[in-house]
């Protein structure tokens, strides 16, 4: 039996929801005010949209973004997945082991593992950019896809497995015909999780950037510093706007996955 | 001699500190149809998984035609099992569940896969079912795909953990009798494991009971149904009145003994030792006594209890010598006994058997 | 043997984490007993000076106030979280799907965006000072931007989907029928609450909190835009002495400093939850 919810608890949660996505609203809605000030609401205008595209540095830190994010999202759900899979076929002692290390990362407050990451990379004269921006961020990456991929590796039937091995599939076949296919809803979306984590990623990211390679997220911050604009308004909306076509477009595809399977 | 299909030779294995598998060796027949039987936990099913190799053994051997493949990988062994819970793959539809042992051993071309399939399907009256998923298949139907995905790779062996315990009485019963017919059509061996006395009497050639991880009997259905050789086995198949009684006599086919005032002569089943003077425990199943309200010879005089009718049964609780036992009649009985009345309790002499106590054993009705 | 060959894929994972993470914490342990010359650059030399530091009553203060902003932000995620998670999961199916999938949108939109939106909310020119005017309720801008409270409200806005995810899944475990049968046995909705609801999902609260108080002690671009600076916090503090003060000794000694206060709100957690860390997240 659940109890039917009460007036005074549709209320609360109608309230939160307005307080959570509040401030987002205000964010797009002044996007496209004509005055360059929140004070007024001087009329409707996609000027803000215009500026933004002309601006090379946002294009070019976009860029360097999406290359990071891309790489560390395929990168994350390889070893991810891998991890996964390697844990559940793992003796007991190891399996504590690989969790163990894996959850390392998510209970470093950011700041210390940025800190920690820095004087690492700095000490192995490693160019900052590129890869360091992806093995950073693949570190806080990885540990969530394995979490994911394990939840759903938890829920399959072990005797799906022992039955396809007892069938005549090696280990091997037995990981390609039947956990991958499984498991392959998770993956779409913890590497989209991944995706995003890096796209939005601003405190390790501020000290892995080179010279030449800041990131959307450190550009904006930087951006924010110095005061309200709409082009910072404009330009989250877009991203917004992105990541929830990204999402939407993995969510019809997991569906799909999901309906055919129990 | 002719040599076996199967082998097992003075298994163990061990979880932990906990010996499951306590020394196990029998020879499986080509083309039987074998019942491993036993309580649940009793090791049956780790008996089983180690023949299709998902478990590994400490010590023994397991011989297919002769040699050995305890440390094959199950994916080697030509051994298929038809799991509990079906195991069918939720995201292949059933043609491509059957293709799958096929495909992974690369064993047979698309062509002679198509026309194999067709045949274990009908085998299994799924014919037409081909493009469902499992989750649009009842449980009857999952329970057939299993087994023609299992069939398909034509094993030397087919191993069944208790295939039927999923599915509800009527069915049960129904797949029983198809189960059969289906392992006599097509002369493949089968291994089937239930906890389930009745399955195992209806369908089997020969029932292996198991408990503790040690087999206690080996037989036939009618054996180890009427000559049970040990109390475990006498307690676990069949509904018996058990009574702790004294040998006076034993002869040549019969023996004498006494329970409370009464002196009955049991037949002597040839397994056990009786000696004169010492106690024994002496089992008759329910369903093989009688009661009568007229005096009889070779008969237990006690007090009618109560008389319960349960469909076609008439269950009747009779008082002998401080002991209560129960009588199950299936027809009307020679009188109308009522509470109270003085009755006498006579059985078929094959439905009577006569063992000796074991330790830890407390009178009582199983 | 066969041990070895299921554990020998686990070895480069270990190894992969182990020098990405590991040996970087190292190094961070190494660099905060070592100096720096005038330019900023590190001498290999051992000093006590930036543990000194660390306990010096000025820099305490910052980790008073990072202590405090954890807290609170922990606290505020969970009273707020609370009936969020708990109405919730007593939805009827369809309003549920809807009420989960509201509470996990905000981790795919940009954190960036989600604090500047508290920028144009609370500024003078900000969208409720203007309403507010609007409406004649004031005359002169209400100044609610740049305040310790600012940051407490942006952090805890940031983290609070992390509490109800980990205190939804308690509630949702809970069996019903212990509530249908505290009621049985005379019991109001109140007593039920805290006698049996609140005890039961207490392992949901303290990953919460755990979960939220974390990050919450290093989320300096919030402290940023919203506090301006005007409370110091340790992730400020922390990130002001790598960027600018190029002080990465003593910025190290600090993040030791930080990591030793996780270890400690995670052995708490341990305790109340009877649970190890991997249970935060698995």
């Amino acid at each position: 039996m659940r109890m039917k919810t009460s007036r005074f608890g549709a209320f609360y949660l109608s309230l939160f929801f307005v307080i959570l996505y509040l401030p987002v609203l205000g964010v797009i809605l002044y996007s496209f005010n004509a005055s360059p000030s929140t004070a007024q609401w001087t009329g409707f205008t996609l000027d803000w949209y215009r500026v933004l595209f002309e601006d090379r540095v946002i294009a070019a830190s976009f860029r360097i973004s999406m290359e990071v994010a891309v790489i560390t999202s395929i990168v994350s759900a390889i070893i991810g997945t891998a991890s996964a899979v390697v844990a559940m076929r793992a003796t007991a002692g190891m399996k504590r082991a690989i969790q163990g290390v894996m959850i390392l990362p998510l209970l470093i407050p950011e700041v210390a593992l940025g800190i920690a990451l820095l004087v690492f990379f700095n000490s192995l004269n490693l160019p900052f950019g590129h890869f360091t921006l992806v093995a950073s961020h693949s570190l806080f990456c990885v540990p969530y896809v394995y979490i994911m991929v394990q939840l759903r590796l938890k829920e399959i039937d072990r005797s799906i497995l022992e039955s396809a091995r007892d069938l005549g599939a090696t280990r091997w076949q037995a990981t390609k015909t039947i956990i991958l296919p499984l498991v392959m809803p998770s993956i779409v979306t913890a590497s989209l999780l991944a995706l995003a984590m890096s796209l939005d990623d601003v405190i390790i990211s501020t000290y892995m950037s080179g010279p030449k390679t800041t990131t959307l997220p450190v550009h904006i911050f930087s951006m924010m510093r110095v005061g309200v604009t709409p082009k910072v308004n404009a330009l989250c909306t877009l991203i917004l706007v992105g990541m929830f076509f990204v999402v939407g477009l993995s969510q019809l595809f997991t569906k799909k996955i999901h309906k055919e399977d129990m | 001699m002719k040599q076996p299909l199967l082998s097992l030779v003075n298994i163990n294995k061990y979880f932990g500190d906990f010996h499951v598998l306590k020394d196990i060796s029998f020879d499986i027949e080509q083309g039987e149809f074998l019942t491993l039987l036993g309580p649940s936990g009793c090791g049956k099913t780790t008996l089983l998984r180690c023949i299709a190799g998902l478990e590994s053994i400490h010590s023994g051997d397991i011989l297919l035609n002769g040699s050995s493949i305890k440390d094959m990988a199950p994916n080697k062994r030509n051994v298929n099992t038809v799991f509990q819970n079906y195991a069918l793959f939720p995201h292949l539809n059933v043609y491509d569940n059957i293709a799958y042992g096929p495909r992974v051993k690369k064993s047979m071309t698309e062509a002679e896969l198509k026309e194999r399939a067709a045949n274990v399907l009908e085998l299994v009256q799924m014919l037409g079912y081909e493009k469902r998923m499992p989750h649009q298949l009842s449980g009857g139907q999952r329970q057939r795909i299993a087994i023609a995905r299992a069939l398909i790779n034509e094993p030397a062996i087919l191993l069944l953990d208790e295939p039927l315990g999923a599915l509800d009485l009527k069915l049960r019963k129904h797949m029983q009798t198809e189960l059969a017919q289906l392992q006599k059509k097509t002369g493949t061996t089968f291994v089937y494991v239930t906890h389930d006395q009745e399955e195992a009497l209806n369908m089997s050639d020969r029932i292996v009971v198991i408990d503790q991880g040690e087999v206690q009997q080996l037989g036939s259905p009618r054996d180890i149904y009427n000559n049970p050789v040990n109390l475990f086995v006498t307690t676990f198949i069949g509904d018996r009145n058990m009574m702790r009684v004294r040998v006076l006599e034993t002869e040549a086919t019969h023996s004498l003994v006494q329970f409370g005032e009464n002196v009955v002569s049991i037949r002597n089943s040839g397994q056990h030792q009786l000696e004169v003077g010492r106690e024994a425990v002496l089992a008759v199943h329910m369903d093989k006594m009688r009661v009568s309200c007229h005096e009889q010879p070779n008969a237990l005089v006690g007090e009618v209890l109560s008389v319960h009718y349960s469909g076609s049964q008439i269950r009747i609780r009779v008082k002998v010598a401080d002991r209560q036992i129960t009588v199950v009649e299936y027809q009307k009985i020679d009188c109308e006994c009522e509470k109270g009345d003085q009755v006498y309790v006579t059985w078929e002499d094959h439905g009577a058997i006569l063992l000796p106590p074991e330790d830890g054993w407390a009178e009582g009705e199983v | 043997m066969q041990t070895l060959k299921r554990n020998i894929l686990a070895v480069p994972i270990l190894v992969w984490l182990g020098l990405f993470v590991g040996i970087p914490l190292v190094f961070v342990f190494v660099l905060s007993f070592l100096s720096r010359d005038s330019l900023g650059t590190i001498v290999f030399q051992f000093t006590w000076e930036n543990w000194q530091r660390v306990f010096d009553p000025i820099y305490l203060r910052v980790f008073r106030n990072s202590l405090l902003l954890a807290f609170l932000t922990g606290l505020v995620t969970i009273v707020v979280g609370y009936p969020v998670a708990y109405i919730t999961s007593n939805l009827e199916p369809k309003k549920r799907a809807l009420s989960i999938g509201l509470i996990m949108l905000p981790f795919w939109i940009s954190s960036l965006l989600r604090t500047y939106g508290w920028m144009i909310l609370l500024g003078n020119a900000g969208i409720i000072n203007n309403v507010l005017r609007a409406l004649g309720i004031i005359d002169k801008p209400l100044p609610m931007m740049y305040k310790f409270g600012t940051t407490l409200v942006g952090t805890a806005y940031m983290l609070i989907p992390f509490a109800i995810v980990a205190i939804f899944n308690s509630v949702d475990k809970l069996d019903r029928s212990l509530l249908e049968a505290s009621y049985d046995l005379g019991a109001n909705k109140r007593q039920t609450f805290f006698n049996i609801t609140l005890p039961l999902t207490l392992p949901g609260i303290a990953g919460g909190f755990t979960l939220v108080f974390i990050p919450a002690l290093g989320l300096f671009y919030v402290s940023d835009l919203l506090g301006g600076g005007n409370t110091i916090f340790l992730g400020n503090m922390i990130n002001t002495q790598v960027t600018r003060g190029r002080n990465r000794p003593l910025a190290a000694a600090f993040s030791i400093a930080m990591i030793a206060v996780v270890l400690l709100v995670i052995s708490i957690y341990g305790r109340i939850a009877k649970d190890d860390a991997e249970g935060l997240f698995l």
